[in-house]
């Protein structure tokens, strides 16, 4: 654990995180972005919400001062392949889509 | 720069971020759940617009940007710049919980973030951001929602968002 890591490596960090993340994703054949009209889509893509989820998950290690090795580098690798892996396969079992069908009341 | 001229600006800059990112994802065009389906229909047979009313309601019913500005400036406040980060992580998982796609409220909350750290550098304090949204909010949704939602109707006619249900 480090704790004199200069803001412009976090900066960096988080930049290394959402693109890896979106690379991992596009490497798992997510789309690069939802089929349109964008607003009411519920495709999960490359740029939505995998990075959401790096750079969350990152601030929340980085935000209690654990950066690991290497002045959090590697933290933010990890972070970013678990974020894609994560939308690809556990996504649609943790948020699944509401039931826009008929129910019975 | 003095608390007061800070906070009236602050609360512009909120208003605008919050009502533009809302309207151009969609709020005004149909209800996202039952509930804003109910609060629409309730402000249009009050004398308002019902666009504006799926507004209300649909701000209401899940975290949008709304929300997502309040909380990316609370997030902020509390723990900088990766606090805001964190608030749109969380606003995402708020949101799919919600039964909402969740595009409107996590980019409010990055472009919160954003315009936060921006504006400090102007003399802009967390705080006044975080008072600012409250008022902001206030004025749409809790002064007088048929005049708030005419006005909201006008923003999603001219950025050609206008629900086209009866």
């Amino acid at each position: 654990m480090v704790s004199n890591i200069t803001e412009t490596f976090i900066l960096l960090n988080y930049l290394i995180a959402i693109t890896l993340s979106i690379v991992v994703a596009l490497l798992l054949k997510l789309p690069f972005v939802p089929e349109k009209p964008i607003r009411f889509s519920w495709t999960k893509s490359a740029l939505f919400p995998t990075p959401i989820f790096a750079i969350g998950i990152l601030a929340i290690f980085y935000s209690v001062n654990f950066y690991w090795f290497y002045d959090g580098i590697i933290l933010a690798v990890i972070i970013a392949i678990l974020s894609g892996l994560f939308v690809k396969y556990l996504f649609d079992y943790v948020f699944p889509k509401p039931n826009t069908g008929e129910y019975n009341e | 720069m003095n608390e007061i001229i800070g906070v009236i600006l602050a609360s512009i800059i909120s208003w605008i971020n919050f009502v533009v990112i809302d309207t151009y994802f969609g709020l005004p065009e149909a209800p996202g759940v039952k509930g804003a389906n109910i609060v629409g229909d309730s402000i249009k047979n009050r004398g308002g617009n019902l666009s504006g009313g799926f507004f209300q309601g649909n701000i209401l019913c899940s975290p949008d940007a709304s929300a997502g500005t309040l909380l990316a400036s609370m997030g902020v406040m509390v723990l900088g710049f990766q606090g805001g980060l964190i608030a749109a992580f969380m606003v995402y998982i708020g949101n799919r919980l919600c039964a909402d796609p969740g595009y409107a409220g996590t980019i409010g909350a990055l472009t919160t973030t954003v315009i936060i750290f921006s504006c400090s550098f102007l003399g802009f304090t967390h705080i006044m951001f975080v008072i600012g949204m409250v008022i902001a909010i206030t004025t749409i949704q809790g002064l007088n929602h048929s005049y708030s939602s005419k006005l909201l109707g006008l923003i999603a006619k001219k950025l050609n968002r206008e629900t086209k249900l009866e």
